[in-house]
């Protein structure tokens, strides 16, 4: 189909849909005031049952942690596939050596883009940190902890060097370290049932409210998955920032 | 009441494939030579064990397993729940089976990227497990999406231009598929606040008349039949299956097409099935769609000539059927999809893993191309044979127990006439499969000015396994497809269809009785498993012998087939992603249109 | 006004659908995947929101306040995750595709052209 038959048909079809989408807006329970029985139920006993106070992370880690463990081995999935792609086409072999920029001219960086990008690096890994680390007491936990360090990486290239960066961010170590986090996720799935437990029970002792260590399981799936995210994001953005780079094979892209 | 040891096994089926994927992960570079492949088999076999023993044990009571050991608080369902029944359970052992052999298949394919795709596919195996075990909608979701990223993951394996080109049509439609899914599920909490199944089914049912119900099915039922290759949301599945390397693409149309349309099934029966409107639509607009699914796809069929992409319309044209199946009410219908489910995967498992020794001993895939050159490697040409028999309706195996169960249900509803359908679609693609057996392996069926319309690439798999290895696992999975009758499937399996009716929706909430299973219905037209195979061999023949026929016939049928219908169907799958995306509109506009009825006529 | 939020998200939906459609290159369709994907993050969103109530963490409030549900919140989460992923493999592709092909144009680029 040309753009024109595409948009008149799609036009059509919103048109044709238009009454039954009206009719279900129409119907759906009052925004905002309507029962939410299951958000009702967490928010009054995930305190007291696993001494939190995210009830977020709660859901996440505990309640729902099934889904977690899903969520968490797309992640590894998806990772693993653009690995595959972009590793694949110039070769293992090459990964862990920094690729030349090709023909484009190299800039050198101004002075004032090093001196931010070396004030910030710490503040950004150590905020990253505490939200990894506060995820069942305020809003936080390893997805979003994870993804704060993996971007906070990134300014390592963008302030020093290429060559640098390669140098400190290793592939083979990152690349274990999301394996690991897998790993001990499903570990804390199957772990409890070594203790007579069900799958993804949590079995820890679960510390007092409020404090650091508390929550028990949720700790660990915490850990884990905050491992996993910022070795896979770090492991991303390595990849993209190589595919930049000529190789000693095939054509500049 | 189920045994406390086998409560034990209920999260295995999930868990032990991800462990070892996990484990290959970390490990893998290290392992030396074919160990991923032998863990990978390993995993596979010990999930069709696990598989086994939960449906023996799940003849007298589903097993309820709360995730977390979180059980309900009242009324709310806090946690996760899995309820296995034993239908659910045949069909996991049966997809983690085809694993197993897509593995032994696979054995020394994939060189030189450390143990990924076998990491992919054992993800791709604990999401498929995890699917049709669960019984909550959104965790439902997740896996449905774990089964999507892994499988665009694995469609882009082989690096050259077509698959990636496959792999983004495949991404971009079922990436919108899981929006609508979620859209759906929005939808449905916002009437019920729950996500379990048995609660939404109970929440649901006073809210019978809602057009929010209806709505939330709607769009779920539309996201699973993307993934279904249902018409009119099928466009994608032949460019991505087409291009997939052999073992992946077995479990493609093996499994997960498959998968997504039982998924429909699943969340129909176990939740919106309260729901009068729905109902109306499920005997309407879905057992429509797989009617003109069947047909259209079985047309399609004939019209290839790239091999992969004839047994991709074959599958949409197969999950037709098994949407006709899914729409018809009652246990003897459901009975006949699971049978038809399992014959199909593994007829197709077969014949996908016969296109791969075809690409691998003789170099090409086009029909056409190989006509003759598949001499050397004939016992892929018997096995190409056999499963074309299968497929196209011989009366001996899951797939005929399959398509007699579901015309025994059309019977007994008085809707005879969708045997036709059956009848047009089942010999449309057994034929095609014998056409190109018939060509590729013993040379019949020349066309003046082949080699002009020749392939644009020429594609080849690794070519350096021995024939016997990668024989072994078609054989295995053919001999099953046609043994399984010997064994009383049938009453088994419509055992376990009536208790999955009676128990599955309730049982996480309510404790279930005993379930009566109906008796083996006879066969209402017994000629007509004789009708479609006489008609699928005379298709092939007729494509076949053009040179003998009289000249005068053989132009008539060319000009016919040259008509406007057929051309239009090759022409609307293009290959362009905005026209599918603009296809996905016109069947959401279909499914308006229909809720809308249905919701008047309530 | 309850009607706002709905809107939005079938504006979004329709807005990213337009963009789907009529792309002529592929990260700028990436990009309009993320738009529709906004729109189920506003609908799981509204769906569990409260008047009046405060955010599910209740580290400086009694347990007992009013607050949104958390479960919907869990569930953003992870369709974030979901996008996140689902978005690098498929730039991971197209980046391929131009490698291979040397455009990036939906329109030009057809599997199986025969």
């Amino acid at each position: 189909m040309t753009r024109k038959v595409r948009l008149l048909v799609a036009a059509l079809c919103a048109l044709v849909s238009a009454p039954a989408i009206a009719v279900v807006i129409m119907h759906i329970p009052a925004f905002g005031r309507h029962p939410l029985p299951y958000g009702d139920a967490i928010n009054h006993l995930a305190g007291a049952q696993r001494h939190v106070t995210n009830m977020v992370s709660a859901v996440n880690f505990d309640y729902r942690a099934f889904d977690t463990l899903g969520e968490e081995l797309m992640l590894v999935a998806a990772v693993t596939g653009t690995l595959v792609l972009l590793r694949g086409r110039r070769g293992e072999s090459l990964s862990d050596r920094a690729a030349q920029a090709g023909n484009r001219p190299v800039c050198e960086r101004s002075e004032a883009v090093t001196l931010a990008c070396r004030f910030f690096l710490p503040l950004i890994t150590t905020f990253g940190i505490y939200v990894i680390l506060h995820a069942q007491l305020t809003p936080g936990g390893g997805f979003q902890g994870g993804a704060i360090v993996a971007s906070g990486t990134l300014l390592i290239y963008l302030g020093e060097s290429y060559r640098l960066w390669r140098r400190l961010v290793r592939s083979r170590v990152l690349d274990m370290l999301e394996a690991a986090g897998a790993l001990v996720l499903v570990l804390c799935g199957l772990g409890p049932m070594a203790r007579g437990g069900a799958f993804l029970q949590n079995v820890l002792p679960l510390g007092q409210t409020g404090a650091l260590l508390s929550g028990g399981l949720i700790l660990v799936e915490n850990a884990a998955v905050a491992l996993a995210v910022t070795a896979g994001f770090i492991l991303l953005l390595l990849e993209f920032l190589e595919e930049t780079r000529a190789t000693c094979e095939g054509k500049d892209p | 009441m189920i045994a406390p040891a086998t409560d034990v096994l209920a999260p295995l089926p999930v868990a032990v494939p991800l462990l070892v994927g996990a484990l290959l992960l970390l490990v893998g570079k290290v392992l030396p030579g074919r160990v991923p492949d032998a863990l990978a088999i390993v995993a596979a076999l010990a999930v069709v064990a696990i598989d086994a023993r939960l449906a023996a044990h799940t003849t007298r009571g589903p097993l309820v397993y709360w995730m977390g050991h979180w059980q309900p608080h009242g009324e709310v369902t806090l946690g996760i729940g899995l309820v296995i029944d034993e239908a659910e359970a045949i069909l996991a052992a049966f997809m983690a089976l085809l694993f197993a052999a897509s593995f032994i298949f696979a054995w020394g394919y994939f060189e030189d990227i450390r143990a990924f795709f076998h990491v992919l596919m054992l993800i791709f195996l604990a999401a498929m497990q995890g699917f049709c075990l669960t019984h909550d909608l959104f965790n439902l979701f997740v896996w449905f999406e774990v089964m999507s990223v892994t499988a665009f993951a694995l469609t882009a394996y082989r690096l050259e231009a077509d698959p990636l080109e496959g792999a983004l049509n495949f991404t971009v439609t079922n990436t919108i598929g899981s929006f609508l899914i979620l859209g759906g599920i929005a939808l449905a909490y916002s009437l019920a606040g729950l996500l379990d199944f048995g609660a939404l089914a109970r929440s649901l049912a006073q809210h019978a008349d809602d057009p929010v119900a209806v709505g939330a099915f709607c769009m779920i039922a539309a996201g699973l039949l993307i993934k279904g290759a249902a018409i009119p949301f099928h466009f994608w599945l032949a460019d991505a299956h087409a291009v997939a390397p052999s073992p992946v693409s077995v479990i493609f149309s093996g499994a997960m097409v498959p998968l997504a349309l039982f998924g429909l099934g699943k969340v129909y029966w176990d939740v919106f099935e309260t729901v009068p409107p729905v109902q109306l639509l499920m005997r309407t607009l879905i057992l429509g769609l797989g009617v003109t699914t069947a047909i259209v796809g079985g047309v399609a069929c004939l019209r290839q000539r790239h091999l992969k992409r004839l047994l991709a319309f074959s599958t949409i044209s197969h999950g037709g059927i098994l949407l006709i199946g899914l729409a018809l009410p009652g246990p003897v219908s459901l009975a006949g999809v699971l049978a038809y489910f399992i014959g199909h995967g593994l007829v197709k498992g077969a014949l996908f893993m016969v296109a791969g020794i075809l690409l691998a001993t003789a170099g090409g895939i086009d029909e056409l191309w190989l006509r003759g050159r598949g001499r050397a490697s004939w016992p892929a040409g018997v096995a190409m044979a056999v499963a074309g028999l299968l497929l196209g309706g011989a009366p001996l195996g899951l797939m005929d127990s399959g398509s007699r169960l579901i015309g025994a249900a059309a019977a007994m509803r008085g809707e005879d006439w969708i045997l036709i359908a059956v009848v047009l679609g089942t010999a449309c693609t057994g034929g095609a499969v014998l056409r190109g057996a018939g060509r590729i392996f013993l040379g019949l069926g020349e066309i003046a000015g082949e080699e002009a319309r020749g392939p644009s690439e020429v594609e080849s798999e690794k070519p350096d396994r021995p024939l016997w290895l990668m024989m072994l696992p078609v054989t295995v999975l053919l001999l099953i497809a046609i043994g399984a009758g010997l064994f009383h499937a049938d009453e088994t399996i419509l055992g376990a269809a009536a208790r999955f009716l009676a128990w599955d929706r309730i049982a996480s909430i309510e404790p279930v009785g005993p379930a009566t299973a109906a008796a083996v219905p006879a066969s209402s037209h017994p000629f007509v498993p004789w009708l479609t195979l006489g008609l699928a061999i005379f298709i092939a023949a007729h494509e076949l012998g053009h040179a003998w026929l009289p000249r005068s016939w053989s132009r008539a049928s060319r000009r016919v087939l040259s008509g406007p219908v057929f051309t239009a169907i090759d022409r609307t799958h293009d290959g362009a992603v905005g026209d599918y995306v603009v296809w996905i509109l016109i069947g959401l506009a279909l499914f308006s249109v229909s809720s809308a009825a249905a919701l008047h006529a309530g | 006004m309850s009607f706002v939020p709905w809107a939005t998200v079938a504006w979004l939906f329709a807005v990213g659908i337009y963009g789907v459609i009529t792309s002529r290159h592929y990260v700028h369709l990436i990009g309009c995947l993320t738009v529709i994907q906004s729109a189920t993050y506003i609908t799981l969103l509204s769906v569990g929101y409260r008047f009046g109530s405060v955010a599910p963490i209740f580290h400086s409030r009694p347990p007992s306040t009013p607050a949104v549900d958390p479960v919907l919140q869990a569930l953003v989460l992870t369709d974030i995750v979901v996008g996140a992923t689902v978005t690098a493999l498929l730039l991971a592709l197209t980046l391929q595709v131009h490698k291979k092909r040397g455009t990036v144009n939906p329109e030009r680029l057809r599997p199986m052209r025969q």
